[in-house]
């Protein structure tokens, strides 16, 4: 529930996959789009991120310098870190700077950004992988299994725990899945995390208990959303036609009722990146993880803007290049988006 | 997106179901204890007794004393009010930014319609705590500052329900009709529009208000808009989580209040969507 | 490596920490033979904010920046300076020429030599760099000079008899002169000094990896074979993250205590010089009535303070020395026992009489003292509210715009007297916001660094400078601040070091 923070999974409901522009552009415009957009929504989002370090009113200069700090300080300080020039050149600088691989350098350790945030990266890129592939395997088979069965004791159950698991606050589930698997049962360990480098094995058991907390209101939305959209189209004439002719049910489910069912589950998963990426902050803190969010949430307390920035910056990168695959697959894998 | 316009909740589909009854029961105490809490709780939720500090239930003090000694009970009750109120106030910043601009993506043309939906795509990206972290690094560590990023992140969801409400009626035929009659913009928006738009919205803020209480006990949790030693329920949750050792239940009970809140308001906005609370 | 080690292994069934670690397996309390290596030691502590002992922002980074970097001197258990890379010092009869002598041979962990004339290089860029944080204590050396490779010179602007300890903390850490020509602004990350271990990897806020450094002057005191620093965890999941074997050692707040003995980990309390205190600046309102600010110092329940605060570890102070050192003064004992009546009779004495005295109490974290602190000054007739902001800022407008009135802060102790004393009440002291200091207390602290340390008055003239302090200053300090370290079994018992956490002698099995 990590992730659940704000978007509780019905919010996500209503929203379609794409912008909804209409009338419907012909397939070949539909692909232009789905992968030009994205580079615009990038300059928005840099524009924000660089707008809300821009708007920031204390001096790093005199935070950094400290007591020490005389006027003369503050101003080779502030002309170090290109502070004195135009607003509109500093952001360009920044983002083209930032194209190539170069985000500047924090104002309190002087380490550059960039090395900061590719050290934390991969953390959280692994554990967000995990949280998918749980949430998708958990929330799959429970709003499948819940579908087949409809009204059975087994879909009231899991729309009960679907239900309940967007209630929770994140840091409750963190807290007692490390109170049930460390303390309790003393089966994996409370914090911590070993690089995936160092065996898939080692990097499973520390993973495993965040990775669980991310993904489990993932699951549970894609849980109802499945479902529900299951639902209606086991409900459909295609599907009773098939029945009676003598298809396979499990072809049925898998081959049309799921393929035409996908679109709003998948919908929800790619919403699931950002909300994954947001709830991590809690998750990180919860379980020591060395990961963006940690760095985040210690350069907001340090007013380090360039490492806000920066964080930011990347945070938003990863979310748009993961819209713009779950985009393209709905487009791939739906009939809709095929036709 | 033709589930879109199916999805089109109704205030006339809406039946008093049990969770229904439930719902609204716990949100009028919710409501009452916003207002009232304060007045009604059994002690002074700031009176300190350091050496009552940290004790389990008793007759005087039913939810046990916190690190502080304080009534922890009292403590959740006057509390309702700013948990409420910050919760509200990130929803609000949604539908003011969202609303609006959502509907004038239908009417005000293209060129509009593009910019504003670039932008929503733009905020949706911000994940929400890292931003409400940045927004507090750089404005100040205030509950307000942290409830407007938050709502900031909202604006999208509202834009985004209230244009997909408003686009079916853009091409609906009674709307055309009116066009064709001459009546004018606003009064079509306001006596055709309007009426389909606010179920859809008063769904979502159900929603995102439940959301928001989550997203106050995080970011309370991370020590980020917290404004000590006004209790909210976030606050007295992420510090009891401090005293597991001494008090393992303790936090148990604001969780509770915090999941049973948001339950209700997941039942009720459940309850105005058609085929949601099936 | 040895964090991917799983938890069997931590029981002792299988230890394979490192490469290291196989030449000694040690069983518990045995001594290891000198020089050999006994297992990688998981610490968790606050991380650094620069590697870079020059540009270190935070008190806590020395503990870390210990392992990596040897100074001259270093302080035994009672405080007293004792040679280190240096065999010994001497001062001139005036007291500003301070001879020291290096041992021969010594090398940084780069390969090149700790010579007379990197010492120069390394204090003198600590003084002169315009980025450096401890250039104000080093402003009294007027100069270094390496007339030989093992003689040191330094020449004071006045006498001062704490050299040889100022330079045994952050101040006097030596810096490889290779790595600063290189690339200075690489020191924060990457680290090149004298000091028992070197650091091999480093990624922020995450994990710094040590390995034990064979050319450490006192190499054969470091049983360990590495060090592992890992940031700490929430309180709640502390002392899970130790049983689970994610920490061999690890700071624990005064709450988690009880917890950590019921697990069955080994609870140390280590005295430390660390006060708490708040800073109280005598030019904002309502400090600038000198009633209202002898108010305060009766208005605090200190001993209520300490309960919630630290679960009653550590002791209520006020004075910021701990109980037997040097400059602890008994005469202070009691001094501001909590009085509320007697705080309301001053406050009523002031220029505010009986209506209630507003007070702004600002804080980096409201929760705990200062909401307790409120409650207590309320009650003796102020009217307090709390203002929260982040730490970082609290850097800028305590410390160095003085714009707040009342700030709840921590001092984290020096290893000199004097430099303490410079840091809490000196003029243009961090901790002093109101920037004013007594001439009584100038020339009690000067007649302090004239006078030698071995000399018998030396301990009753500083304990006069700090009665003077603790009666004319406005600091009202609060209570001592041990270090509180939770070990696992397997790890033997962590010296007590006042104001550095060093590791002679620890071993892990």
């Amino acid at each position: 529930m990590t992730t659940l923070l704000s978007r509780p999974p019905d919010l996500v409901q209503p929203v379609p996959a794409a912008a909804p522009d209409a009338p419907r552009p012909r397939r070949s415009r539909r692909w232009i789009g789905t992968l030009a957009t994205p580079v615009v929504v990038f300059v928005f989002s840099s524009l924000l991120t660089f707008g809300l370090g821009a708007l920031s009113p204390s001096n790093p200069a005199a935070a950094v310098l400290g007591e020490t700090a005389t006027p003369a300080d503050i101003a080779r300080m502030n002309h170090e870190f290109g502070l004195d020039r135009p607003l509109p050149v500093q952001y360009l600088d920044w983002l083209f700077s930032a194209l190539q691989g170069d985000l500047g350098r924090s104002y309190f350790t002087t380490i550059p950004v960039a090395d900061s945030i590719f050290a934390a990266l991969p953390v959280d890129l692994a554990l967000a992988g995990l949280a998918v592939l749980l949430a998708v395997l958990i929330g799959g088979a429970a709003g499948i299994a819940a579908a087949l069965r409809q009204g059975s004791r087994l879909d009231r159950a899991v729309t009960a725990v679907a239900s309940g698991l967007g209630t929770l606050p994140p840091f409750v589930l963190g807290i007692g899945l490390i109170v049930i698997f460390a303390v309790l049962l003393k089966a994996l360990p409370a914090g911590g995390y070993v690089p995936l480098e160092q065996g898939a094995g080692a990097w499973l058991r520390f993973a495993i208990l965040p990775a669980l907390a991310l993904s489990l209101d993932i699951a549970a939305s894609i849980a109802r959303q499945l479902r529900t959209s299951l639902v209606g189209q086991l409900g459909e004439n295609y599907v009773t036609g098939a029945v009676v002719r003598g298809l396979g049910a499990r072809r049925v489910l898998f081959r049309h009722a799921l393929r035409n069912a996908i679109g709003p589950a998948l919908t929800v998963l790619g919403m699931g990146v950002p909300m994954v990426l947001g709830g991590a902050v809690v998750t990180e803190k919860i379980f020591n993880l060395p990961g963006l969010a940690q760095l985040t949430l210690q350069a907001s307390s340090q007013h380090d803007i360039p490492l806000i920035q920066g964080t930011l910056l990347v945070t938003v990168t990863v979310v748009l290049i993961c819209n713009t695959l779950v985009n393209v697959a709905v487009l791939r894998l739906t009939p809709q988006g095929r036709r | 997106m033709s589930t879109l316009t199916a999805a089109r909740p109704s205030l006339r589909r809406f039946r008093w179901l049990p969770s229904v009854r439930f719902a609204v029961a716990v949100l009028a105490v919710v409501a009452f204890l916003a207002v009232f809490g304060g007045a009604v709780a059994p002690h002074d939720p700031l009176l300190q007794d350091p050496d009552l500090a940290l004790r389990g239930p008793s007759p005087a003090h039913p939810f046990g004393t916190d690190y502080l000694g304080r009534d922890v009970f009292s403590r959740l009750l006057a509390g309702t009010g700013t948990t409420v109120a910050a919760a509200l106030q990130s929803v609000g910043v949604g539908l003011a930014l969202g609303v609006l601009p959502g509907l004038a993506s239908l009417w005000l043309g293209r060129g509009v319609e593009w910019m504003l939906l670039r932008a929503v795509d733009a905020v949706m990206t911000l994940p929400f705590i890292v931003f409400a972290i940045a927004v507090t690094g750089v404005l100040g560590n205030g509950l307000t500052q942290a409830m407007v990023a938050i709502g900031v992140l909202f604006a999208p969801l509202f834009f985004r329900v209230t244009r997909a409400a408003g686009l079916s009626l853009t091409r609906a035929q009674y709307v055309e009709a009116a066009e064709l009659f001459g009546a004018s913009r606003w009064r079509i928006l306001r006596t055709h529009v309007w009426g389909k738009v606010v179920p859809t919205v008063a769904v979502t803020a159900a929603q995102a208000t439940g959301g928001a209480l989550l997203a106050v006990s995080s970011l309370t949790f991370l020590g980020i808009g917290v404004q000590p030693p006004a209790p909210t329920w976030g606050g007295v949750l992420a510090s009891e989580l401090g005293f597991l050792a001494q008090q393992p239940w303790a936090p148990v009970i604001p969780a509770a209040l915090i999941m049973l809140a948001v339950a209700a308001l997941n039942a009720l906005a459940d309850a105005i969507r058609p085929g949601g609370a099936a | 490596m040895s964090s991917s080690l799983t938890r069997r292994s931590f029981l002792g069934l299988g230890a394979a920490a490192g490469t290291a670690t196989l030449l000694a397996a040690c069983g518990d309390g045995t001594v290891a033979a000198p020089g050999a290596a006994g297992g990688t030691l998981k610490w968790g502590w606050s991380s650094v904010t620069s590697w870079d002992p020059v540009t270190s922002s935070a008190g806590w980074d020395v503990h870390l920046l210990s392992l990596v970097y040897a100074g001259l001197t270093k302080l035994d258990e009672q405080g007293n300076a004792v040679p280190a890379l240096a065999t010994g010092w001497k001062y001139d009869s005036a007291g500003t020429t301070l001879t020291f002598t290096l041992r021969p041979g010594l090398k940084f962990s780069d390969g090149t030599a700790l010579d007379a004339a990197a010492v120069k290089k390394s204090l003198e860029r600590g003084r002169d760099l315009p980025k450096s944080l401890v250039a104000a204590q080093l402003a009294n050396v007027k100069a270094v000079t390496a007339p030989d490779a093992t003689t040191v010179v330094l020449g004071l602007a006045e006498p001062d008899y704490q050299i040889p300890n100022l330079l045994a903390g952050k101040t006097g850490m030596i810096v490889s002169p290779a790595a600063i020509d290189a690339d200075a602004a690489a020191l924060a990350t990457k680290p090149v000094g004298a000091g028992p271990f070197t650091l091999t990897s480093y990624v922020q806020n995450a994990k710094a990896v040590l390995t034990r450094n064979p050319d450490y002057w006192d190499a054969a005191n470091i049983k360990l074979g590495g060090f592992e620093a890992y940031p700490l965890p929430e309180p709640a999941t502390v002392v899970a993250a130790l049983q689970s074997g994610q920490y061999d050692v690890a700071q624990i707040p005064g709450s988690q205590v009880e917890a950590a003995k019921a697990a069955g980990l080994q609870v140390q309390v280590i005295p430390s010089l660390v006060v708490a205190v708040l800073d109280v600046n005598i030019t904002k309102k309502p400090f600038d009535d000198p009633k209202v600010t002898e108010a305060l110092r009766y208005a605090v329940d200190r001993a209520a303070l300490l309960k919630t605060a630290q679960f009653d570890h550590g002791e209520v102070a006020y004075q910021p020395f701990p109980k037997g050192y040097a400059g602890y003064s008994n005469s202070l004992e009691g001094i501001y026992q909590y009085d509320p009546g007697k705080a309301k009779q001053l406050l009523a004495q002031s220029s505010y009489g009986t209506s209630p005295v507003e007070v702004v109490i600002t804080t980096a974290k409201a929760e705990g003292v200062p909401e307790q602190l409120q409650s207590q000054l309320n009650a003796a007739g102020f009217k307090a509210t709390i203002e929260v902001i982040p730490q970082a800022q609290a850097t800028q407008l305590v410390y160095v715009q003085h714009s707040k009135a009342l700030f709840v802060d921590q001092f984290a102790g020096r290893d000199s007297a004097v430099q303490a004393f410079q840091v809490l009440f000196g003029k243009e002291g961090l901790m002093n916001p109101g920037r004013q200091t007594p001439q009584e207390l100038v020339d009690a602290l000067a007649k302090v660094s004239r006078t030698p340390l071995d000399d018998p008055s030396y301990p009753s003239v500083l304990q006069a400078a700090t009665a003077i302090a603790v009666k004319s200053m406005p600091n009202v300090f609060l209570y001592s601040v041990p270090r509180i370290l939770a070990r696992r079994a397997g790890v033997s018992a962590i010296p007590g070091f006042t104001a550095v956490q060093r590791f002679e002698g620890v071993t892990v099995s």
